[in-house]
C-alpha cells in the first residue's frame, strides 16, 4: 500500500493527512483487478442501466402517454422517476452512501428547504392563474379555462 | 485509520485531532458548494414551475423539441434527441465514477483512461446542446428577449402548442396574445436554465482536462492519492444530476 501523504510537503498542510481520512470504500486499496474492485464496477454498471431504464420509460410515458393520461399523475410519475434517478445518482456516484451517516445528514437536511420552496411557490403560481382568468381584462378567456 | 467502534471513541469524535466524518476538508466545501448550487438551480426551475403554473397555456415539449440533426425541416423526433444528449452525460458520469475508482487503486493509467471518455462525453453533450441552441434560435429568431412584438403573426408561435389541446384552441381563439406570452418566457426559461447547466460542463470539461493533465504529470502519484479526481467526479455528477433535473422539467412534464 503506498503512502498516503508526504509529511514534509506542502500538501500535507494543506490537505491534513489523508491517511486520517480514508477509511472503507474511500480507503486505498492495492489491487484494481481484485474481487472487492470488480464488484464496485459492476455496481456502477448496474445503476447505470437502471438510470437509462427509467430514462427510456420516462420518454415512452412523455412521447405516449402524455396526451391521454391525468397531467397531475403523469406529473408525480416523473417527480418520482426523477427522485429516484437522483438518488442514484448521490448514493452510488457520488458516494454519500458510503460516508458516516452524520455526514450524509448534514448534506441532505438542507434540501428539505425544497419541500417548503415547490409549495409555496406553485400555490403562489396557482393563484396568479386565478388572477389571471378572472381579470376583467381576461374575462372572455375564464369560460374556456372553466371548460 | 479504523471506524470508531467503542463508545470511549465515539465521544472522542469531536474532540479534535481528526475528522468526525472522515470527510477531508476539501471533500466537505466542494459538497456545500455544490449544496449552494444546488440551491441556486432549484430557484431558477422553481421560478419557471411558477410562471408555467399561472400560464393557462404553455408550449408543448413533443412539439418545440421534435428536431433531430440532419433529419430535415420537418422531422417529428419528439424526445429523440434529448434523450441521445441525456444518455450521453449519463454515460459520462459513469466513466467519471470509473475514473474516481481508478483513483482509489492508485491506478494512473485508468484514471487517465477514464477521464478522456469522460471529456470525450462532456464535450458531445456540449456539441449536442451547440445544435440545439442554434435550431432553436433559428425558430424562434434569436435567444433570449424572442415573442415580444405584439404584431407578430400568430402562426409563428402556434406552432409550439398541442393542436389537439381544447384549453389552447380556445386561447388561440380568443387572445393569441396569452399564448405568445407564455412561449416568451418558455425560451427565455429554456436559455437561461440549459445555458447555466451548459456553462457547469463547460466548466466541469475544463476542470476535468486540469486532473488529466495532472494525472498524467503524475501530480497524484506523488501526492500518493487521487482525490482532486474524486472532488471534481462530485462536480461532474452535480452537473449530470441537474440535468436530471432539467430533463424532467423541460423535456417531459
Amino acid at each position: 500500500m503506498s503512502s498516503h501523504s508526504n509529511q514534509d510537503s506542502n500538501q500535507f498542510y494543506y490537505e491534513g493527512d489523508q491517511s486520517k481520512l480514508y477509511s472503507g470504500i474511500l480507503a486505498h486499496h492495492s489491487d484494481i483487478n481484485s474481487d472487492e474492485s470488480k464488484a464496485q464496477v459492476k455496481k456502477i454498471w448496474k445503476i447505470f442501466w437502471i438510470l437509462l431504464a427509467i430514462t427510456i420509460v420516462e420518454v415512452f410515458i412523455g412521447m405516449k402517454l402524455s396526451h391521454s393520461v391525468s397531467k397531475a399523475l403523469i406529473a408525480f410519475v416523473f417527480l418520482g422517476l426523477t427522485i429516484l434517478k437522483a438518488g442514484y445518482i448521490v448514493a452510488v456516484f457520488m458516494h454519500l452512501g458510503d460516508e458516516f451517516k452524520g455526514f450524509m445528514i448534514t448534506v441532505l437536511v438542507p434540501l428539505v428547504l425544497f419541500v417548503w420552496f415547490i409549495i409555496a411557490f406553485l400555490a403562489d403560481g396557482g393563484f396568479w392563474l386565478h388572477m389571471n382568468d378572472h381579470s376583467p381584462a381576461r374575462s372572455h378567456t375564464t369560460q374556456q379555462v372553466a371548460n | 485509520m479504523s471506524h470508531a467502534t467503542t463508545t470511549t471513541a465515539q465521544e472522542n469524535l469531536w474532540g479534535g485531532g481528526r475528522s468526525p466524518y472522515n470527510v477531508s476538508y476539501g471533500k466537505i466545501m466542494i459538497w456545500f458548494f455544490l449544496l449552494s448550487d444546488a440551491l441556486t438551480f432549484g430557484a431558477f426551475l422553481i421560478s419557471y414551475g411558477t410562471t408555467r403554473f399561472f400560464s393557462s397555456v404553455w408550449p408543448d415539449a413533443n412539439t418545440v423539441f421534435k428536431s433531430f440533426p440532419f433529419a430535415g425541416e420537418h422531422a417529428n423526433l419528439p424526445l429523440l434527441f434529448v434523450s441521445l444528449m441525456t444518455f450521453i452525460l449519463i454515460m459520462s458520469s459513469v466513466t467519471m465514477v470509473l475514473a474516481v475508482h481508478a483513483g482509489h487503486y492508485n491506478d494512473k493509467k485508468s484514471v487517465t483512461k477514464w477521464l478522456l471518455w469522460t471529456i470525450v462525453g462532456g464535450i458531445a453533450f456540449l456539441g449536442c446542446q451547440a445544435w440545439e441552441w442554434t435550431h432553436l434560435a433559428s425558430e424562434c429568431g434569436g435567444l433570449w428577449g424572442c415573442f415580444t412584438d405584439v404584431n407578430t403573426p400568430v402562426a409563428e408561435f402556434q406552432r409550439f402548442f398541442d393542436p389537439t389541446s381544447s384549453v389552447v384552441k380556445n386561447v388561440f381563439a380568443t387572445d393569441p396574445l396569452v399564448a405568445m406570452q407564455s412561449t416568451h418566457n418558455f425560451f427565455n426559461y429554456f436559455f437561461t436554465i440549459t445555458g447555466f447547466h451548459g456553462g457547469h460542463v463547460t466548466s466541469g470539461v475544463i476542470f476535468n482536462i486540469l486532473i488529466l493533465v495532472r494525472t498524467v504529470n503524475g501530480t497524484y502519484e506523488q501526492r500518493g492519492h487521487y482525490e482532486m479526481v474524486e472532488k471534481i467526479g462530485l462536480y461532474w455528477h452535480f452537473v449530470d444530476l441537474v440535468w436530471v433535473f432539467v430533463f424532467t422539467c423541460f423535456y417531459l412534464l
